[in-house]
């Protein structure tokens, strides 16, 4: 078999029993790789119905076929677990090195289970898997932790890792890889520290053989010329990365401000992709293989903010910046730094503050109860919450639980802007009502990396969406969201895939990406093939929520969304018309009206009928 | 009548010196319309751009008023 190892790697950490499994070719091609594979062996191994932070969880690491391969951003992996935030699934991505360091171990997975008696590391070195003592890593943050790992590993080796927020199970906490880059959301962080798990290192040179190299290497180069072409013209993500977002989600009313009290920010110039230019932007830095590379060193030189590393993305700006109504660059970039520092996702922790000053604003929290002011826009209490919340500290034991359940523990659960109690990512739905569907149905609750139609309402990518309204709404979601299934069980990146291995229709079609799993597997795919197979990744995660307890009755959004008008900008007045588009979306899935797949989809899909 | 024009990230190149975050005021005879604003600018007007008025999807032959907004931004990568 090409492009795929078919090896798993299963370490439970329990017994400390390591076993290497073989994948059936059959599954493989049914279920793509990645994400795709993830759930395969999460609905066949495991109760949906367990506790989170249980050793009974599972957490995969996955790759996908197009992992280690000449694919342009064929860097990524999947973390897939059940997640301790929402109760449904977790499937949070990452690119940097590590993935495709995990890939040339010889495995395409990794299976964590059970739970270690006390802290450890894994490092895989090809066939040489050490469960060893990670005491002395225990409390140190994700930088230190990557240093002292690779000194006593191998220097060329690469390191998946927790902080304290993850070792102390703050539900919005990260597994950071190379420092910088995140499988951020969902509290995939808090499912390794429950495990005693401290961190994964990995390296091999086994790529994965290519059934047509040749072909391969030709279609990724052309594939990279056109990336190359875009970057030479002056794309914007090579100069600003997503930084450059807050200017145009602003334009259209739709940037996140004060916790979605607003969908327009006065100061946005003092935070967008320019300040961050022209004060702190050091130069880009890539994933490995990517033409896009949209990373960007940073560094505050000097202050109280004093600091270097990367970002923040778009999605840390919207969050801790305008979604906090903090308009000090240097406080935002120093916020990102310490997140990714502590190992935490910067939309939930974000938006979970920003929650918790509208609490305070509106009296529902007292300063004695914060332990300080709490007010919008200020930078220093909020720097000092993420500190409390990573190390589960004071308030920041409540502020670690995420914002639906602080607010419902104080009495205002109205106050929170989640779906399936996970916080909203950049696109204030009411002015893009697409993305209300997305987050009201993702089976990871809300985010944009499930299915971002975003892409067409916001960015005219490849053609423009008018985002206010609902007609056709349901068919581009439900196309979207098997796109992005398919993409996250290949092993590319969004970024590069939705505009480079995509038809440029409004309906996007795989032609490029099917011909590139071909030439790397030889499964001969065609392009309906590899979307009906993810469609069948995604109704199986469907399946999974649906028995995890997180099934229809948690396909709505927040009051918020639905009853309170956006009150500035371009879409003032406006609230997501779920009700429009839910029914159409369930039928154009395949579910019944009430939301639940129906037997002949499922048998359709080939997935089992309980 | 003056309207205003907001060109986003790199197209920002294509304004003249002295613009405010990326906005200049133009002067614009009655008539004018969304497209012939924009294209007083050396962006692309292809669907590699995304132009927008007010903050709204329209037609760009959309003739302007008094005060518009105009914004323009490149469609080549996405958020």
């Amino acid at each position: 078999m090409y492009g795929w190892h078919l090896k798993i790697l299963r370490v439970n950490l329990t017994t400390r029993k390591v076993t290497m499994e073989d994948v059936d070719p059959k599954i493989a091609r049914d279920y793509l790789g990645g994400r795709g594979w993830a759930i395969y062996y999460m609905y066949k191994e495991m109760d949906p119905a367990v506790d989170p932070l249980s050793p009974e969880n599972m957490l995969i690491f996955a790759t996908g076929p197009l992992t280690a391969t000449p694919a342009p951003t064929g860097n990524r992996y999947m973390v897939v677990t059940k997640s301790p935030l929402t109760g449904a699934l977790a499937h949070s991505n990452s690119g940097g090195d590590f993935p495709t360091w995990m890939k040339r171990t010889g495995f395409d997975m990794f299976i964590f289970e059970g739970k270690a008696s006390e802290p450890v590391y894994v490092w895989v070195n090809e066939e040489q898997v050490e469960v060893r003592s990670a005491a002395h890593v225990w409390g140190k943050d994700t930088h230190e932790t990557t240093d002292i790992l690779l000194t006593e590993t191998h220097p060329e080796a690469r390191v998946a890792c927790i902080g304290p927020a993850g070792e102390n199970l703050a539900l919005m906490a990260a597994i950071m890889n190379d420092k910088h880059r995140a499988a951020a959301r969902s509290g995939v962080g808090a499912v390794m520290g429950s495990k005693n798990l401290k961190a994964v290192v990995a390296m091999g040179s086994k790529n994965p053989p290519l059934y047509n190299p040749e072909g391969m290497r030709e279609l990724s180069v052309n594939t990279s010329k056109n990336v190359g072409a875009d970057v030479k013209k002056g794309s914007n993500m090579r100069i600003y990365g997503t930084s450059y977002v807050p200017q145009v989600t602003n334009t259209l009313g739709i940037l996140p401000t004060r916790n979605f009290l607003q969908g327009t920010f006065e100061h946005v110039h003092n935070i967008d992709g320019d300040a961050l230019k022209d004060n702190y932007l050091i130069r880009h830095t890539p994933c490995y293989r990517c033409p896009l590379s949209c990373g960007r060193l940073t560094e505050v030189p000097e202050g109280p903010y004093k600091g270097k590393g990367e970002g923040p993305e778009y999605e840390t700006i919207s969050s801790l910046g305008t979604g906090c109504g903090v308009s000090n660059l240097a406080a935002l970039v120093k916020a990102n730094y310490l997140c990714n520092e502590y190992g935490l996702d910067t939309i939930s922790t974000g938006m979970t503050i920003a929650a918790a000053m509208e609490m305070y604003e509106k009296g529902y929290l007292s300063e004695e109860v914060i332990g300080m002011p709490l007010r919008f826009g200020d930078h220093d209490a909020m720097i000092e919450m993420i500190k409390l919340m990573a190390y589960g500290k004071g308030f920041g034991k409540d502020l670690a639980l995420g914002s639906y359940r602080l607010c419902e523990k104080y009495g205002h659960p109205e106050i929170a802007v989640t779906t399936r109690k996970q916080e909203f990512p950049g696109y204030d739905p009411r002015g893009s009502q697409g993305m209300g569907l997305l987050y009201a149905t993702s089976n990871k609750g809300a985010s944009h990396m499930e299915g971002d139609v975003a892409y067409e309402e916001v960015f005219g990518v490849p053609v423009k969406e008018n985002p206010l309204t609902t007609e056709g709404k349901a068919e581009l979601v439900k196309h979207f969201q098997d796109s992005f299934a398919l993409i996250d069980s290949s092993g590319l990146c969004v970024f590069v895939a939705i505009r480079y291995v995509f038809d440029k229709t409004r309906i996007i079609w795989p032609q490029t990406l099917a011909a590139m799993m071909n030439l790397t597997t030889g499964a001969g795919y065609t392009p309906e093939e590899v979307l009906k197979a993810a469609e069948r990744v995604y109704t199986l995660e469907r399946m999974f929520l649906i028995k995890a307890g997180s099934g229809p009755e948690w396909d709505t959004l927040p009051p918020r969304m639905l009853h309170e008008p956006l009150p500035d900008g371009p879409a003032k007045g406006k609230v997501v018309e779920l009700d429009k588009m839910l029914p159409e979306f369930y039928q154009k899935r395949g579910w019944d009206e009430k939301g639940y797949p129906t037997k002949e989809k499922l048998m359709e899909l080939g997935l089992p009928l309980a | 009548m003056l309207i205003r024009v907001k060109l986003i990230a790199n197209y920002r190149d294509a304004l003249p010196a002295g613009h405010k975050h990326g906005v200049v005021e133009l002067d614009v005879p009655e008539g004018t319309t969304v497209y012939d604003a924009i294209s007083r600018f050396d962006i692309p007007l292809n669907d590699e751009s995304v132009i927008v008025l007010n903050g709204l999807t329209v037609d760009l032959n959309t003739p302007l008023k008094e005060g518009d907004m105009v914004t323009a931004f490149s469609a080549i990568a996405g958020g």
